[in-house]
């Protein structure tokens, strides 16, 4: 297929969403109708609501503003890519914010009852049967922000226009969730709320060929491996008599390693090691080192991020 | 003069790190690896230094 083929289109309104179901191959295209719209987005794996789009995953991967060329993760322990951006002429998405709620809109600006994306997903995912304790942080759409000096996150006004887009390609078969952020008293969406334009398309093979190719690794891990898949049916928590604790890897043993160093070594050592953390311990100063070269030296991602490019 | 002796402290998961990073090639035992390691991150950091311009 050369030609990308429209199969379905939405328009949602202010203070609304739609779940839709996109399947594998498929693309969802989120479009400024006036421009200077927010919108939330959740995402679930459609045959199994447990895995969901995680915006931690994603923004430790991405950073905080993920666009052309970034995928959506899924929650640990599955860690798979959901979504890729395929397009985004805009390049200013943030997952930094939750949803907005209604205790925002009431603690804040004293609304009763006011438009918020956790409502309006929760509406939305209510057609799946799904239910508002399901509503995941959102991927915030054209939402324009960043962190301020004192560490907070900040949101500023946008500059979009009609037609900007974001087009999302389903790696997996999801259920995607696009709401109409409910900010109008807020700088997200320029205080106005404003439709948006969906479109579902069939991916050419062009489109398919731009995915990078990541890692499939042992440790994405599906119910298959959980030692508890069943998922849990009633609300109180009760202790299991049955359980005994298995960690991964314990009990953690430290062993020494003695490493003579010679004078130039002590030299280059002593010049070197982080007295300011570790005092006298020259054995943790030394351990720093190794593992900050090891970092420096074969870590293909940043530090604490999954690296995501195929070997 | 005589060797100075570190005693590293290290975990199983930090030790299968420097073991699989020994069986790429990179040095033949832990304690060339460390020592590697010592070299290496001390001539980064002195490359680091010499590059700064004096303010």
């Amino acid at each position: 297929m050369t030609q990308r083929q429209i199969i379905s289109e939405f328009v949602i309104e202010p203070g609304t969403g739609k779940a839709i179901e996109l399947l594998q191959g498929q693309i969802l295209r989120v479009e400024q109708i006036e421009g200077g719209q927010c919108a939330d987005f959740n995402c679930f794996n459609l045959h199994d609501y447990k895995e969901f789009m995680h915006c931690g995953r994603t923004r430790t991967v991405h950073g905080f503003h993920p666009t052309k060329g970034s995928f959506m993760w899924s929650a640990p322990p599955r860690e798979r890519a959901m979504l890729y951006i395929l397009e985004d002429t805009v390049g200013r998405n943030d997952v930094l914010f939750p949803r907005c709620s209604a205790y925002v809109y009431e603690a804040s600006y004293g609304f009763a009852v006011h438009t918020n994306c956790h409502d309006i997903q929760a509406e939305a995912q209510r057609e799946y049967c799904l239910t508002p304790d399901d509503v995941h942080d959102s991927f915030n759409l054209f939402m324009c922000t960043g962190v301020d000096a004192d560490g907070h996150a900040f949101m500023t006004r946008q500059t979009t226009r009609p037609g900007d887009h974001v087009d999302l390609l389903a790696l997996m078969d999801v259920l995607a969730i696009p709401n109409v952020c409910g900010a109008d008293v807020m700088k997200t969406s320029n205080f106005a709320l404003k439709p948006l334009k969906l479109r579902v398309f069939a991916a050419t093979e062009a489109d398919l060929a731009e995915v990078p190719k990541v890692p499939k690794l042992a440790s994405q891990r599906t119910p298959r491996d959980f030692r508890n898949p069943a998922i849990k049916s009633d609300r109180p928590l009760r202790r299991d008599p049955d359980y005994k604790a298995d960690f991964p890897n314990t009990p953690i043993v430290v062993t020494e390693l003695p490493v003579p160093l010679s004078p130039d070594e002590l030299a280059m050592f002593n010049a070197v090691k982080r007295t300011d953390i570790y005092g006298d311990d020259d054995a943790a100063a030394l351990r720093d080192l190794l593992f900050s070269w090891w970092e420096e030296r074969f870590l293909l991602a940043h530090a604490g991020a999954p690296a995501i490019e195929s070997q | 003069m005589t060797d100075t002796v570190v005693k590293l402290r290290l975990n199983q998961q930090q030790l299968e790190l420097m073991d699989r990073t020994i069986a790429q090639g990179v040095a033949p035992d832990r304690v060339s690896l460390v020592r590697l390691a010592l070299r290496e991150y001390a001539a980064a950091r002195k490359a680091e230094i010499s590059t700064k311009v004096p303010q």
